[in-house]
């Protein structure tokens, strides 16, 4: 059995990370949604914030995964 | 690179392939959902500033119904601010209403009257509100109901004047 390398491994995980990034991004724009149906004008601006500190740090990510 | 890692067990195992199914390295499906994920955060930023920007209908003054047409304890539907969203006003006592939007700020059932109790109930997750304030008693719901401030006239007819908040 190959046993993966710890580079390997990390690689994976760091793909994991950024999906989870992105489906968090899925549940924040269910928020924004809804800060835009009741007119809540701060958690939509804090929601689009932390989307975007969010799709930032998938892109980080990005870098440090193997091709 | 090794032979091993070439034609690795699973393909001799399962000697079957689809066109192009090496197209899409690990890489580059990550790129895919960082693009995604932009996307989306531009979309939320997007739905921030319609948000910010949008002018939110409060409603023009209008006359409503005669106090003298509603019972002390009885309810009165009409439609505030525009003709698509229902409301209901209720006489608490002799000049006392009170006027709300029906539709639940939990999701959007509309609540009903409960003279018994004093509260506007949501009978879709059992939310209920305070009858003279719309303010969320218990269940689901975290936010009060729309308030629709009102005045009595001197003629006896009770106008809307806006939505309050």
């Amino acid at each position: 059995m190959k046993v993966p390398t710890a580079s390997s491994r990390a690689t994976s995980a760091l793909a994991l990370y950024v999906i989870i990034l992105v489906a968090f991004q899925v549940f924040l724009i269910t928020v924004a949604v809804e800060a835009f149906q009741t007119d809540d004008e701060s958690l939509a601006w804090a929601t689009a914030t932390v989307s975007v500190v969010l799709a930032a740090a998938s892109a980080a990510l990005l870098r440090y995964l193997r091709p | 690179m090794s032979i091993e890692d070439a034609n690795p067990a699973w393909k001799r195992d399962f000697p079957y392939e689809a066109a192009a199914e090496d197209a899409v390295t690990r890489r580059e499906f990550a790129r895919y959902l960082v693009a995604g994920a932009g996307v989306m955060a531009a979309g939320n930023v997007g739905l921030a500033v319609w948000t910010q920007l949008r002018a939110v209908n409060t409603g023009e003054p209008r006359a409503i119904v005669a106090l003298e047409d509603v019972a002390v304890g009885a309810t009165h539907l009409f439609r505030y601010p525009t003709d698509d969203e229902p409301a209901v006003l209720v006489r608490l006592d002799e000049r006392d209403v009170v006027a709300f939007s029906q539709k639940c700020t939990h999701l959007g059932c509309v609540v009903f009257y409960e003279a018994d109790e004093s509260r506007w109930h949501c009978p879709c997750h059992e939310g209920n509100f305070d009858a003279r304030s719309g303010a969320v008693l218990s269940g689901p719901p975290t936010r009060p109901l729309g308030r629709i401030d009102l005045e009595i006239r001197d003629d006896g007819v009770i106008w809307a004047l806006g939505t309050a908040g």
